[in-house]
């Protein structure tokens, strides 16, 4: 078995599926070409900033459902701070660890949960929007993982360009051409930065 | 008590048939010998040998030295395709498959594509049919070979052999016609008589025979380049070693085949009726995968199931005993969806969501019904997790 027990335990009775009515944040990262999608819905205390209910909804294999229950589970009862701190490395620890090919599951049920939380701030006025910029694109490629090894493709150093100017991001990955998961390295770098209004043009090298 | 595995995954592999063992065990405990000339323990291996290529050829109505034993259907598929293009690619180096072919054709064609060969790729319909009239407008002057799977290995699709065979004998060049028939041998009959086919591939542990051994079927005066290189022991085809003990098991487990093959496939197509119609009646939005009824192989049932992932329905499956397949990305070597259901016009969540039970002899209805309840129970909790089942409510 290629799963951990606590990642079986996570999908076969997972814990905070559903959704939140009267949610004060929501968002959904991923989507169903790539396989996955989650959705994560937040109830915020206004005056503390506490976590004091999280569900979630997940569209995905067995550990994206793991990894949606214990991001959720690790996330409850925290401060948005402490809650924006949970790292998808940390979740992947929690769940005794995931198959290099699963660990993008774990960065997209964090990213899911930040991103809930960055919208509640942006709305509530806490957070700027930030400046789009070429650093921009290198902290989205920090979450694209290289699912051989599971680990993210600039801690790899796989990255070996990155450039932007007038709507133009060039981008250039270092990947031998008969490895089997190029297309999909191509395919979550796309996912990652093609919400960006300000690309207009995506060139990716490899 | 511990409920025994229930199997589905019968394409993939299938359970040797109890009556092989003896007669292999014969060969390997006292028969062990290698054929030879001159010997009296060779000459009686030869004799033997011969005797397995004659029961073999007689189930698809092929002579004994058409036959040729391989250790396998991959190992079939490469002889014949690339021996096949070795002996022929100075009369043309245009060579036609369809995009939904087993990977063994997909990847020797790539291989040959990559050494200057120009490959056409036929599309398949929605069912993965691919149309006799799509290879006819295919065909150049140059075109040297057409490859095909008689039975698609996802949606079970019987694509139409003896058609194509005719439209490549009405060229005005010789176009040589090779099947891989891994899904199809064994599940309706063959006759080479009738059919013509220049070579054709077969796997033994389809069939309910031991694993690791096959045979090429080449039509007499085909010739083929060889590309297994060595000692010659049976012939210059497939060269080495033999494994006298599983080519006896093989030839049994082939003569068990056929010796009722109506009745055998009738029945598992019952079952597979049977259990397709129990999962339309029972479980909403699901639909099949493939060509319907006596368009698709007696065994195989694909369905794609909305709003929910094929790994995930997998894993909550396999961890209550039961073994099938999924043509999610999430459970695929390069996390890719299957590009069968892809090149079908499926889009990404049918094919994440698809799942691939296929059955044998051996499979039981009561099996079957407990798999479709267990499928039911997990469609209701997965889809309660999904975010796009909420959304259509």
């Amino acid at each position: 078995m290629q799963y951990s027990q606590k990642v079986l335990d996570h999908f076969m009775k997972p814990h905070n599926v559903g959704e939140i009515k009267d949610a004060d944040a929501v968002a959904t990262e991923g989507s169903p070409a790539c396989g996955d999608q989650v959705t994560v819905y937040l109830k915020i205390n206004d005056k503390t900033k506490v976590i004091e209910d999280i569900k979630f909804k997940s569209y995905g294999c067995a550990s994206n459902i793991a990894t949606g229950s214990m991001i959720t589970d690790m996330a409850m009862g925290k401060t948005l701070d402490e809650a924006l701190a949970i790292t998808w490395r940390d979740a992947m620890e929690e769940l005794d660890g995931l198959p290099p090919t699963k660990a993008h599951c774990s960065v997209l049920a964090a990213d899911t949960l930040h991103e809930a939380i960055k919208n509640y701030q942006i709305a509530h006025g806490h957070r700027e929007v930030g400046n789009f910029s070429k650093e921009t694109i290198i902290s989205e490629l920090k979450h694209v993982i290289y699912p051989q090894v599971g680990e993210d493709i600039v801690t790899l150093k796989m990255v070996k360009y990155v450039g932007f100017d007038d709507g133009v991001a060039i981008i250039d990955i270092e990947i031998p051409t008969f490895d089997k998961f190029r297309e999909n390295v191509a395919d979550e770098i796309r996912e990652h930065l093609e919400k960006y209004p300000q690309i207009k043009d995506l060139q990716i090298n490899m | 008590m511990e409920q025994k595995r229930i199997y589905l995954d019968n394409c993939v592999t299938t359970k040797p048939d109890p009556q092989i063992f003896d007669v292999m065990r014969e060969y390997w405990e006292n028969e062990y010998w290698f054929p030879a000339n001159y010997f009296t323990a060779g000459e009686e291996i030869n004799a033997k040998l011969q005797g397995f290529k004659s029961i073999l050829g007689k189930t698809i109505n092929a002579k004994a030295d058409e036959i040729h034993f391989t250790r396998g259907g991959t190992s079939a598929n490469n002889i014949a395709i690339k021996g096949l293009l070795m002996a022929n690619s100075q009369k043309g180096t245009h060579i036609i498959c369809s995009v939904v072919d087993y990977p063994d054709i997909l990847t020797n064609y790539s291989f040959f594509e990559k050494s200057g060969f120009e490959v056409t790729y036929l599309e398949p319909d929605e069912n993965g049919f691919v149309s006799p009239e799509k290879l006819k407008e295919a065909i150049r002057p140059d075109t040297i070979l057409f490859s095909t799977t008689w039975v698609n290995h996802v949606v079970g699709t019987i694509q139409p052999v003896a058609e194509y065979s005719k439209i490549l004998q009405e060229a005005d060049h010789k176009i040589y016609l090779h099947v891989d028939a891994g899904q199809a041998y064994g599940k309706f009959p063959m006759d080479m008589e009738k059919v013509s086919i220049d070579t054709m591939s077969v796997s033994g542990h389809k069939i309910h025979g031991p694993q690791g051994v096959g045979f090429l079927y080449q039509k007499s005066k085909t010739l083929l380049a060889q590309v297994v290189h060595g000692v010659n022991r049976v012939d210059n085809l497939e060269t080495g070693g033999i494994n006298i003990g599983s080519l006896a098991g093989f030839a049994k487990a082939a003569e068990i085949t056929f010796a009722d093959l109506e009745a055998n496939t009738k029945k598992i197509r019952d079952l597979s009726d049977y259990f397709l119609n129990r999962i339309m009646n029972e479980i909403p939005e699901v639909e099949l995968n493939g060509a319907p009824g006596e368009g698709r192989a007696c065994h195989n049932i694909n369905i794609s199931i909305d709003y929910i992932e094929g790994e995930a329905m997998g894993m909550m499956l396999d961890l209550q005993g039961i073994t099938a397949a999924t043509g999610s990305a999430c459970a695929s070597q390069g996390l890719k969806p299957s590009y069968v259901l892809m090149a079908m016009g499926k889009n990404h969540m049918q094919s994440h969501g698809s799942m691939k039970f296929t059955l044998s002899k051996y499979t039981k209805k009561e099996e079957l019904d407990i798999t479709v309840d267990k499928l039911k129970e997990i469609v209701v909790e997965l889809r309660r997790r999904s975010p796009f089942y909420q959304e259509k409510k």
